[in-house]
């Protein structure tokens, strides 16, 4: 198969310009753009449904009230009062990688999610931001946090390397978690796409059919990446105020 | 300004509503794909980390190949304490 057919060109970075600072790049590619879209597709709906500020709300007002309300009764849930402050983080990277993946179901749009150094990027601000917060709180005994109580003295040398490697995990698997989910889905969709055209006759229309069920799957997968993504990192922040 | 009118209303649509028997949807089962993915990457990810930290153990301290060994397999317990951890979160709800 050709390179340009290929269900991964869908992938790849084109850059708009050619920014040089220093000896980095930072040329305005498509990921870049995309990013730029979610971001004021974002302002933009949750700024224009809430301003009427009605007492009986509008339908868009009021998905902009149960997107506020979910990560709110989020966090409530899972942190408990303290968790109140951390609420604008929670809901930007919630929004963000929501309408991120949703943006990314639009046809001939790029999918930034798709690609792992954005995940891992907001993954490792949420780790070390966590692992700040746990020094705030608690100091120099948040290493505690590796050490198991009501363990024979001699086995912890064997576990706190291992309760270690388990806390150096989250971020990998937090964003390993998402992008192989975009990838994965974004794949699948040119892959069946393909076998449309390459069908005879009319057998073609199964693979079709077949797109639009995926296309459902996966703007629910979307949905639940995110969902998974801000409650990871809700339960984390848990983490930082209750060692254990 | 809100119309008295328009809130009666909505009262009555809410009431209505309320009273018909409603049955809230059950919650749907997390498909046998996405659990099995989300215990997989746990898995890989601690292994990743296990064995990142033995490769650079052996680097700068020259203990090839021990360090990657006994990290690979400090990393693998790990994988097994995530997924232990998130079966038991699971559980709770």
């Amino acid at each position: 198969m050709a390179a340009k057919d290929s269900p991964l060109k869908q992938f790849e970075i084109v850059p708009y310009s050619n920014t040089e600072l220093g000896s980095y790049d930072i040329s305005f590619t498509n990921s870049s753009l995309s990013m730029v879209i979610t971001v004021a597709v974002i302002t933009l709906f949750l700024t224009l449904t809430v301003n009427p500020r009605s007492i009986i709300p509008s339908r868009m007002q009021l998905i902009s009230e149960l997107m506020y309300n979910f990560i709110a009764q989020l966090l409530s849930d899972t942190v408990g009062d303290n968790g109140k402050k951390y609420f604008p983080f929670v809901f930007s990277l919630f929004m963000f990688v929501l309408i991120g993946n949703m943006v990314g179901m639009v046809p001939y749009q790029f999918t930034f999610t798709s690609h792992i150094i954005v995940t891992f990027a907001l993954a490792a601000v949420v780790f070390i931001g966590v692992t700040i917060l746990g020094f705030v709180n608690h100091g120099i005994k948040f290493f505690t946090f590796f050490y198991i109580p009501g363990v024979p003295f001699y086995m912890h040398p064997l576990l706190i390397p291992i309760e270690v490697i388990s806390y150096l995990s989250r971020p990998i698997s937090l964003s390993v978690r998402l992008f192989a989910n975009m990838l994965a889905g974004h794949t699948l969709l040119k892959v069946f796409a393909g076998f449309v055209v390459a069908m005879p006759f009319f057998t073609g229309a199964l693979p079709l059919a077949f797109i639009v069920a995926l296309t459902g799957l996966e703007i629910l997968i979307a949905f639940l990446q995110a969902y998974v993504f801000a409650i990871l990192t809700c339960l984390y922040i848990n983490d930082a105020y209750h060692l254990h | 300004m809100v119309d008295d009118d328009k809130i009666q209303k909505l009262k009555e649509r809410i009431d209505t509503a309320e009273t018909t028997n409603f049955t809230p949807p059950k919650q749907k089962k997390q498909s046998g794909a996405g659990f099995g993915f989300k215990i997989s990457t746990e898995i890989i990810a601690a292994l990743v980390v296990g064995v990142g930290i033995g490769l650079i153990v052996d680097k700068y301290l020259g203990t090839k190949p021990f360090g990657l060994i006994i990290f690979f397999i400090f990393g693998a317990i790990a994988g097994f304490l995530n997924v232990y951890r998130v079966m038991r979160r699971i559980e709770k709800q």
